[in-house]
């Protein structure tokens, strides 16, 4: 049996829709809104509020430019983020008996 | 409880930075792949004048190859029983007219080959036609404004390829068209959207 730690979640993190986007930030490096939106299966609104949850934390920076006369946001993973992500996932593995992960 | 809800927590990150990576890559790699297995065809076809492997072998391996790459994820889903990783609509449109567009051109190259027409030189300016307008859907579909002028490429491409069709050197042109217009903005998307670092 291992200790539960609640001080050392990330309650930014802890919503199952953020870690969402974080991954798959992680893995694509960069995406934009619809990308991201369609990737975690999400409506735009939700996708929207927690983005910029997202971005207030630091966790991800978006860049607004125009393609083909359209208003484009592409999402990028930020250093603290893909951290945040990383001490998450270690986090997690200390919950599990070792050699026990998968 | 807890470990069981971490385990599946984990699983669930693994599966979405996958999914990240397959959004990032995928379109991409397949153009390297395929752009570069068509123009090694080009190129063992120009250089084989004075005997070697049979034209067919050559071409049936460069296509053949890149087909069972293409296809991974089916073969990935088909293995582990496993969904798609990236079912978004954009992704499955471009995922569908690449399908498609590749669907219509093998066949269309056994069709000529069987017959042989293969021999009067149309079907690399067909191809090159097909592949100007696949790829410029891509560009409005992926929000990518600079593969248009990709396309524009091709559809030039084809008319100096057609204008080449009696000509040996035809086959140097579209090994080049391969590389520069297929396999070198498949690698600038793999490129420009690779994390640095996964997690």
């Amino acid at each position: 049996m291992t200790d539960y730690d609640h001080a050392a979640i990330d309650e930014v993190l802890h919503s199952r829709v953020r870690l969402a986007i974080v991954a798959f930030l992680a893995g694509a490096g960069a995406a934009d809104f619809s990308a991201i939106r369609d990737a975690i299966k999400t409506t735009d609104g939700n996708a929207s509020v927690h983005l910029r949850k997202l971005e207030d934390t630091g966790y991800v920076t978006v860049e607004k430019r125009f393609a083909a006369r359209k208003p484009k946001s592409v999402y990028r993973l930020t250093e603290a983020g893909r951290r945040a992500l990383n001490e998450y996932v270690t986090h997690l593995e200390s919950l599990l008996p070792s050699g026990r992960q998968r | 409880m807890i470990e069981d809800r971490a385990r599946e927590d984990i699983a669930f990150i693994r599966e979405t930075i996958e999914a990240g990576r397959t959004y990032a890559t995928s379109l991409g790699s397949d153009m390297v792949v395929w752009g570069v297995a068509v123009a090694i065809g080009h190129l063992t076809t120009y250089l084989r004048v004075g005997g070697g492997l049979s034209p067919g072998w050559i071409w049936a391996a460069c296509i053949g190859l890149p087909w069972l790459y293409s296809l991974r994820r089916y073969w990935r889903r088909f293995l582990r029983n496993r969904q798609p990783t990236h079912p978004g609509p954009m992704a499955k449109a471009q995922q569908m007219l690449w399908l498609g567009f590749g669907i219509f051109l093998t066949t269309l190259a056994i069709a000529a080959s069987w017959t042989g027409e293969m021999r009067l030189g149309w079907f690399d300016a067909v191809a090159a036609g097909a592949l100007g307008s696949t790829v410029f859907a891509t560009a409005w579909l992926a929000s990518l404004p600079w593969l248009r002028w990709v396309a524009v490429g091709w559809w030039g491409g084809e008319l100096l390829v057609y204008g080449l069709r009696n000509e040996a050197e035809m086959q140097l042109v579209s090994a080049a068209m391969m590389l520069l217009l297929l396999a070198l903005p498949g690698l600038v998307l793999v490129t420009r959207r690779m994390p640095r670092r996964s997690a």
